[in-house]
């Protein structure tokens, strides 16, 4: 085995696989601070979500299929749209004496107030941010292992069936997320005012 | 257009379960959706230049 293989496929499956609980764990929480504030996310919210789940996709891929740059293509893509769209949100509430409905500054603190409530002291689309770029910074590190693109030897899977109940959580997971985001927006734009009006239910 | 990306994601991840191996052409789809989305949430015509 020569240094570059030190990754061997089996595990880098077990590392894919944490990161997609990882991302799962992520989301459910977005689902759990969406409920328990009463708070629907806005249009910006739900696209960095879309980037979580395509992330999570590739990362899935990776341990259904083995590793295969192709896979970890998809997280980068998906990573660098939530990357873009978390900084576009961050940067729309960076200064607080900027009136969005007028695009002019103000000099009342309180014309731009940030979306949502802090958790652990940032906002959401602050964590958004620091997430998206971890994830382009860990795929691009652990692209440079090429012995992980190797054939997978099947004596060595470490994950058997859990692999499966991944995938299958991150499908309920997507499913949910389908059904509520119908009832919050239903076929037209979502609503950007961070209040609990589901389209569906009037 | 969002429940269409969230639909596609979630096709997408019940085909990937299902261990299809064409799945990922779906998540593209919803990527380049996304991409609209944001593009028109943006509003370049009014925001470009004075945020930029």
């Amino acid at each position: 085995m020569s240094r570059d293989e030190g990754l061997l496929p089996d595990l880098a499956r077990v590392l894919n696989f944490i990161g997609l609980l990882a991302m799962i764990g992520v989301l459910l929480g977005a689902y759990v601070y969406q409920f328990s504030y009463r708070e629907l996310p806005c249009t910006l919210c739900q696209l960095q979500r879309v980037a979580m789940v395509a992330v999570a996709f590739g990362a899935a891929m990776n341990v259904m299929f083995g590793p295969d740059p192709r896979h970890y293509g998809v997280c980068l893509v998906s990573a660098l749209l939530g990357l873009g769209v978390s900084i576009r949100q961050s940067l729309l509430h960076i200064n607080p004496y900027f009136d969005t409905t007028t695009g002019l500054p103000t000099s009342l603190a309180t014309s731009n107030p940030p979306f949502g409530q802090p958790v652990m002291g940032l906002h959401l689309y602050v964590w958004g941010v620091l997430l998206f770029a971890v994830v382009i910074l860990v795929v691009g590190v652990v692209q440079l292992f090429k012995g992980q693109f190797g054939a997978m030897r099947s004596e060595l899977d470490r994950l058997s069936g859990l692999a499966s109940v991944g995938v299958g959580i991150l499908a309920l997971l997507a499913v949910a997320e389908t059904l509520t985001t119908f009832a919050e927006c239903g076929f037209v734009d979502c609503p950007n005012d961070g209040g609990w009006n589901w389209w569906l239910f009037g | 257009m969002m429940t269409v990306t969230y639909g596609l994601l979630a096709a997408a991840s019940v085909l990937l379960w299902r261990r299809v191996r064409w799945a990922w052409t779906l998540v593209m789809a919803a990527l380049i959706l996304g991409i609209v989305i944001f593009m028109q949430d943006v509003d370049f015509s009014t925001n470009l230049g004075i945020q930029l």
